[in-house]
């Protein structure tokens, strides 16, 4: 039982460091703020949850689970409307947005 | 035209002198005469020549020049073409190159640095480490008798060195000052706006999101629990993790969310400017009457009148959570004053 738990965890794990590789490496690749931002919410919703998912799993089900979902929570809360704030002010301020991505009028 | 050398003396020239009743003398004379003039004539031409000459050979030099000056310029802008593009082609290029590698040494440099430091490092928890005296014995075994916190923490920074944190809390106090003294924005003589701080504030719409309904719906949840969760952090500081200064940092981040969302003119109704300065003064002045005499009295000075209770209660911990709350209420008015500062010139 002690070795599928940890088989489990590991699975977890190494899914959300693969999806915050994932999302670093967007983050140096690609050009646009706007496209930079996608690549980067990687990590605040899919990493986040599966790493959570993973300790959630690796140390049973207790207060501390509360806790974790609690984090997550808050997290998916604040990170859109972050985002959706940076995504206003570059396009309040950008002058060249057009060349980014298709702005309708 | 010249006339031949022996012309004077030819028949027809001395029938012409007979003629004419002149002498050979007389002829003589006018061909020195016509010589003198000729040699005068010479001479004049001469310069006249050598003038043009020089004229000439001056015209000729600055052709020169100006020949040779437009090669120059010619060759600088073949040059010019040549190396016009060499930053954008080669040295980018060669500048991206040596800053990959100068930052890698440093990287590299900077982690083994470190890590021969650590390595130098005592081991954690061996009983010979400098930091293992008498003093973190006393705290450790006494800090709950004679305070009556749980967390040794808050025993220890608010109660037996308080007036360490009572130096803390002035420090953030006189930051707040020293940045006010640079960058706050003076109203005029019957309390309004001047002219540069409307400016600001119209300047403040055009990139701020202001009325942005997405921000202030996610406020409207976040901002109660943030302000609720830093309450509890700093009453609870005498009893868990945490205490005056973490909660006001949290609470300072709830109030600065706020007036993200809803702007200042709600945000002013909590915190303007005289509300802020009875708010940061009277916690400090609090705090500089119940610990300001310990610097006098010495020793661990714990005796505040106030009784210890039992721990783990809420109430409990004499002087240490009046305190806590003390901190926390000027960390948090430092933290908002600060952002509305740098934002806009005061509240």
């Amino acid at each position: 039982m002690e070795w599928l738990r940890f088989c489990v965890v590991a699975l977890f794990l190494t899914a959300s460091l693969g999806m915050a590789v994932i999302s670093v490496a967007g983050v140096f690749k690609f050009k646009f703020i706007l496209n930079r931002m996608h690549a980067a919410a990687i990590i605040d919703s899919f990493a986040l949850l599966l790493a959570m998912i993973g300790v959630a799993v690796a140390y049973g089900f207790n207060f501390a689970t509360v806790k974790v979902v609690l984090i997550v929570l808050l997290v998916w809360v604040a990170s859109p409307v972050s985002g959706h704030l940076i995504a206003r002010l570059e396009v309040t301020t950008d002058k060249h947005l057009s060349e980014e991505c298709e702005v309708r009028e | 035209m010249k006339p031949r050398s022996d012309y004077e003396l030819s028949l027809w020239r001395r029938l012409v002198r007979f003629v004419d009743g002149e002498t050979l003398a007389d002829v003589e004379r006018r061909a020195e005469e016509n010589r003198e003039s000729d040699a005068k004539n010479q001479q004049m031409a001469d310069a006249e020549a050598e003038k043009r000459f020089e004229q000439e050979e001056k015209e000729d030099r600055e052709d020169r020049k100006r020949r040779l000056e437009l090669e120059h310029e010619k060759e600088a802008k073949s040059l010019l073409e040549k190396y016009k593009n060499w930053p954008k082609e080669h040295g980018v290029k060669i500048f991206g190159r040596l800053y990959a590698v100068m930052a890698v040494l440093l990287c590299a440099i900077v982690i083994t640095t470190l890590l021969v430091t650590v390595s130098y490092l005592p081991e954690y928890g061996s009983p010979d480490n400098p930091n293992n005296n008498e003093v973190v014995e006393k705290y450790n075994k006494d800090g709950l008798y004679d305070t009556g916190a749980t967390n040794n923490v808050a025993s220890m920074i608010l109660d037996y060195r308080a007036f360490d944190t009572l130096g803390e809390s002035h420090v953030l106090f006189v930051a707040a000052v020293c940045v006010m003294i640079l960058l706050r924005l003076e109203l005029t003589k019957d309390g309004k706006p001047t002219d540069v701080k409307r400016a600001e504030e119209e300047n403040d719409r055009l990139y701020e999101p202001k009325n942005d309904k997405i921000l202030q719906l996610s406020a409207k949840i976040l901002v109660p629990m943030i302000i609720m969760f830093g309450i509890y952090v700093i009453l609870n500081g005498h009893l868990s993790p945490g205490g005056g200064f973490s909660g006001g940092a949290i609470i300072g981040a709830g109030l600065i969310l706020y007036v993200n969302a809803f702007g200042f003119e709600k945000a002013k109704r909590i915190m303007n400017r005289k509300n802020y300065a009875i708010i940061s003064v009277v916690p400090l002045l609090f705090y500089a009457i119940a610990k300001g005499y310990s610097f006098f009295t010495g020793a661990n000075h714990l005796e505040s009148g106030i009784p210890t209770g039992t721990p783990g209660a809420i109430l409990s911990g004499g002087l240490i959570l009046p305190l806590n709350i003390c901190v926390g209420i000027v960390v948090a008015c430092t933290m908002y004053h600060f952002y509305t500062l740098f934002r806009k010139g005061g509240m």
